[in-house]
């Protein structure tokens, strides 16, 4: 429930985000995709991050367009999914009219797809909304002075509910595609200590892991200010039996945290 | 084991037996048009059809593979059964047989038209195989060519996801009992595993098809039970991946079919998240 009674007037948000390609890949082959837009509106912030799906072709295009099309838009609900027919269309056009081999020609025929989340923030109020399709996922984390806990993740809220086959938001409008069944919604608010992390599967199962064995990663996570300090958690994370994947962190927290702590 | 990365720099290795002998000439599964050596070339046909699409990436194709193909059968002998520009080769990477097919035909297809609705596309299929039948069917000779391949190929990758072994055949060896060399195969491994080998049994005898059983009863010949019997153990993710594309994997199941198109056993492996609703 969102909480009117105590409203942070003109409040926003600051959010970072570290980025990560699986390793033995270049950068260009970096399939996740992230967007923000809004972090300084005294009203609104949109957050998305999309993981585009290995074994489909031009997925990187279809998450960067499916997150683009989330911060730009207006809907923070299951509707995300029914207007997506303009961005499966640039989609088509931006990979249609070029000269594939067959085998790309009909890998390119059965669409991309991409695990996804996005999430609306009232800065006004603090409350946020998120929809999701997929295994992308967003972690609230909340506390202070004897530790961070996590108060909710979603939609998927423990390692083990991570597979290699989830269903995704796909670039082609199958006949008989119905996502509704999929698509997950939920709502928090955040108190003025509170981060939300957002995270592609590799990431997000590995938090979600150390959590469970009571050695729970979220200060380490809240105190990363370079790549090179992300790179090497997600080192870590690898070392410590995550699969070897894209890896993307979001990181948003409220400003008026930072204006206080500093 | 059986959980090694499988990536440009890691590739798996597939290995493809195909029975050529003359009594492939025989009629399929009670059809009365169809030869086996039919059922078997649209099946590899099939397989490396789809294990090129399931590497291609963007406008190229990732070497996750190394692919192997030997005919066995015509004169009685065995080797590479690849032909035209791939002619002799033993092991190569998915890109080079994808790119060598040995033609490439138009076909029409129902697919969807990206907005909801089905439109009638005109798509390329690519053949590597025509139906060939001829000669004995030295399969137990297949399996000894198969582990020579194998034993190169783990020296080079002792890391690697374990080679697997698909062997197309109407069960009748003519080399003597093939079940040892079978045995031999899968002593050879590497430190993620032993090989894995899988059988379709292609028979001229109706009946139902069976896919992936856990045990051999109900299988309709001592041939159809002498190639379940050399069939590995699917691995605990290949019986998920397998429930997930709608095969009847249970528990103990192995590595055999019996008079049907497993073309979904490319989809054993996992090369990164494959979604749910990819058809």
């Amino acid at each position: 429930m969102i909480d009117a009674l105590h409203p942070v007037s003109a409040a926003s948000f600051s959010v970072e985000a570290f980025s990560c390609q699986k390793a033995g890949n270049a950068r260009a082959e970096y399939e996740d995709a992230w967007a923000i837009r809004g972090s300084d509106s005294p009203t609104r912030c949109r957050v998305a991050v999309a993981d585009g799906a290995t074994e489909s072709s031009f997925s990187a295009l279809w998450a960067a367009l499916l997150v683009e099309s989330f911060v730009r838009g207006r809907s923070h609900g299951p509707d995300f999914f029914n207007r997506l027919d303009a961005v499966r269309r640039l989609w088509r056009r931006k990979v249609r009219g070029r000269p594939l081999p067959w085998y790309a020609a009909e890998k390119a025929r059965r669409g991309a797809y991409a695990a996804f989340v996005g999430v609306s923030l009232n800065a006004v109020n603090q409350g946020w909304r998120a929809v999701a399709i997929g295994d992308c996922c967003l972690m609230h984390v909340t506390g202070n002075g004897t530790g961070r806990e996590l108060a909710k993740a979603f939609p998927l809220s423990h390692s083990g509910e991570f597979g290699s086959s989830p269903f995704l938001v796909g670039s082609v409008k199958k006949v008989d595609d119905n996502p509704f069944p999929y698509v997950r919604v939920s709502e928090g608010v955040l108190a003025p200590n509170d981060a939300l992390l957002f995270a592609s599967d590799a990431l997000a199962a590995w938090l979600l892991r150390r959590a469970e064995r009571a050695e729970p990663a979220w200060e380490a996570v809240e105190a990363i200010r370079t790549q090179e300090e992300f790179e090497s958690l997600v080192a870590q994370a690898r070392e410590d039996g995550t699969r070897n994947d894209d890896m993307t962190l979001v990181r948003l927290t409220r400003r008026d945290r930072e204006k206080g702590a500093s | 084991m059986y959980s090694a990365e499988i990536s440009r720099k890691n590739p798996g290795c597939f290995i493809f037996l195909l029975d050529q002998s003359a009594s492939m000439e025989d009629p399929f599964g009670g059809s009365s048009d169809r030869r086996k050596a039919d059922e078997l070339a649209t099946i590899i046909n099939k397989l490396l059809h789809n294990l090129s699409i399931r590497c291609a990436k963007g406008d190229s194709i990732y070497d996750y593979f190394h692919v192997g193909v030997v005919g066995y059968g015509q004169d009685t002998v065995v080797k590479s059964a690849f032909n035209g520009p791939l002619s002799g080769k033993d092991l190569i990477p998915i890109s080079e047989l994808a790119n060598n097919p040995l033609r490439i035909e138009d076909r029409t297809k129902k697919s969807d038209d990206g907005t909801g609705g089905l439109v009638e596309q005109t798509v390329k299929f690519p053949l590597w195989f025509e139906a060939t039948h001829a000669g004995g069917t030295p399969m137990s000779s297949a399996f000894k060519m198969a582990a020579e391949m194998v034993q190169r190929w783990v020296a080079e990758h002792p890391k690697g996801f374990p080679p697997i072994v698909i062997n197309i055949t109407d069960g009748e060896s003519t080399d003597g009992d093939p079940v040892p060399e079978a045995k031999a195969l899968c002593s050879l491994g590497t430190d993620d595993g032993a090989t894995l080998v899988f059988n379709i049994h292609l028979s001229s005898a109706s009946g139902n098809p069976v896919e992936l059983p856990a045990t051999d009863e109900g299988l309709p010949d001592k041939f159809a039970k002498q190639l379940f019997e050399m069939s590995s153990g699917l691995t605990p993710f290949m019986i998920g991946r397998a429930k997930e594309l709608g095969m009847p994997a249970g528990e103990g199941a192995r590595g055999f079919v019996f008079n049907a198109q497993p073309v979904q056993v490319i989809q054993f492996l996992d090369i990164g998240t494959r979604p749910a609703n990819l058809r």
